[in-house]
């Protein structure tokens, strides 16, 4: 069975304010099978983004090919997206909606016929846990429940491959939990997640694969623990985070992060 | 129903539009009339009962039906323009509605060309309830209102590319009164609105002929007031327009678009 979502050697080059160019994304490859859950990390800078307007084809690519169930999203965008949920890492709710007809009116831009939006519009309101907040405008929300209303806005059209760039930034803990809870579900089901995250403990958890993005190459993909015993070992790791207090612990997921990347602080500054 | 053809795409980003517009009727309304309303009061009822009648283009007319006519420009001038640069902005740049739609089976493109067509249709209503009003005044014919659509419609398409052209090169929302001070409040006042553009001095008659809101004056005169016809208005409309809508696309895509 072919992959939902296939990425082959995808490059995306900008011109620069000063004529030159700058390559953001160089020739990346990856795939997510349906049920699958990838994760995209990498510094600010890395590229993410660039992939990701690539991949859900609001950009079109220098090079290479994005297939959405099969169907290449840049030759063919209105088919191949009628398979896609896209959670963005901006805040692009339709303010001018209230939150059950923000809903409902996204469902329509995919076709679905309007009572049976609304129905989707209320399951998912209830499941996000903002089922009390139909009747109210996006501007009244909290920046958690806007969160969780843009990545419900994207499970509206029942995608089988799911976007989502850092969809649980702003939120805490426990929102944090319960929107895992939803794309383990959501993959139970046979979705395709390709997601974006700054939260290594994210990634550990949810992802079955994780793809290290820096300067627009990909520096290793693998599964979490794969990538773990392949660039930090398995010896403790020691750290002294606070003066005279020593933390040992089990080389992880930001170790490799931190190797690979070469992330140092004047790049975590400008983040 | 099918999510394929284009034309569906951007039937669905008007319905979108005309439901917030639906949604909040009473402060549409009020925004849309109040301002033509307060010209035609203070200038074809006021200055209107000063002047009498004036001769224009040939044609012995009341100053009232006049200014009467020349709101309906102005209508649509302010009415497309506005929409697209400051609510096209909004859109854009706060909202990121284009942004939301456009990774859906609707593109890009058949969003533009949505809200190109939303604006046109909302000024296009304006100006066929100010005809209307202007029936009911007797200043035009009974048949003014349907008779101004195709007009009022290209009129407004052509404004609309401008306010959209304008908010894809703004960089903030304040640099939109650049264009507004500098175009738009000239246009409308010395393309014919108030008074004749024969009036002006020679030199002044050709740049008013070149700006596009002479071009609709004159066709929007001789469908409600019988004016004669000038054949060069169609050409200046049909190139400002061409030129307006293929140019904010262009850079609207631009600008989103990397």
């Amino acid at each position: 069975m072919p992959p939902l979502l296939e990425v082959v050697g995808l490059s995306k080059r900008y011109r620069t304010q000063d004529g030159g160019w700058l390559e953001a994304v160089h020739e990346v490859s990856l795939s997510v099978a349906a049920g699958e859950c990838l994760g995209l990390l990498g510094p600010n800078g890395a590229g993410k983004s660039s992939a990701i307007q690539c991949i859900t084809g609001f950009y079109p690519p220098s090079g290479g090919a994005v297939r959405l169930a099969g169907i290449d999203v840049h030759a063919d965008p209105k088919r191949a997206r009628r398979t896609l949920g896209v959670c963005s890492q901006e805040d692009t709710l339709d303010s001018d909606f209230r939150v059950l007809d923000q809903l409902a009116r996204h469902a329509t831009y995919f076709g679905v016929p309007g009572r049976e939006g609304e129905r989707r519009a209320r399951a998912l309101l209830e499941r996000f846990g903002i089922a009390d907040k139909a009747a109210e405008l996006v501007e009244s929300l909290s920046g958690g429940m806007r969160r969780r209303l843009q990545v419900a806005r994207a499970l509206v059209s029942q995608p089988s491959v799911l976007v989502l760039d850092e969809p649980t930034t702003g939120l805490d803990p426990g929102m944090r939990r319960a929107l895992w809870a939803i794309l383990q579900e959501e993959r139970g089901k046979g979705a395709a997640i390709l997601l974006s995250t700054h939260y290594m403990e994210e990634a550990e958890r949810l992802c079955d694969r994780v793809a290290l993005l820096d300067r627009g190459h990909i520096r290793d993909l693998g599964a979490p623990r794969e990538l773990i015993e392949r660039h930090a070992g398995s010896a403790m790791v020691e750290e002294e985070v606070r003066p005279g207090f020593v933390w040992r612990r089990p080389p992880n997921l930001e170790d490799v992060y931190l190797k690979l990347t070469g992330a140092r602080l004047d790049e975590a500054a400008a983040s | 129903m099918s999510s394929g053809g284009a034309l569906w795409g951007v039937g669905r980003v008007w319905l979108r539009y005309f439901d917030v517009f639906r949604k909040s009727a009473p402060y549409y309304l009020v925004t849309t009339f109040t301002e033509p309303f307060l010209y035609l009061l203070a200038f074809g009822f006021g200055v209107g009962s000063l002047i009498g009648s004036l001769e224009a283009n040939g044609a012995q007319v009341s100053y009232r039906s006049f200014v009467f006519s020349g709101i309906l420009g102005q209508t649509v001038l302010f009415q497309g323009f506005y929409e697209a640069s400051y609510g096209g902005f909004v859109r854009m740049y706060y909202q990121r509605i284009f942004q939301a739609i456009a990774v859906t089976p609707i593109t890009l493109s058949e969003v533009l060309w949505g809200e190109l067509a939303w604006d046109a249709s909302k000024a296009t209503l304006a100006a066929v309830i100010i005809a209307a009003i202007g029936v009911a005044t007797g200043d035009f014919p009974l048949r003014a209102p349907l008779a101004i659509m195709p007009v009022a419609f290209a009129a407004s398409l052509l404004f609309s590319g401008m306010g959209l052209a304008v908010a894809a090169r703004a960089r903030t929302i304040e640099q939109i009164s650049y264009p507004q001070y500098l175009l738009v409040f000239p246009m409308f006042l010395f393309c014919g609105v108030f008074f004749p553009v024969e009036s002006l001095p020679g030199w002044l008659q050709w740049v008013a002929w070149a700006l596009p809101l002479t071009a609709v004056n004159s066709l929007m005169r001789t469908l409600t007031l019988g004016f004669p016809f000038q054949p060069w208005a169609i050409p200046i409309l049909a190139a400002w327009l061409v030129a307006l809508v293929l140019y904010s696309r262009r850079a609207m895509v631009g600008r989103l678009v990397k």
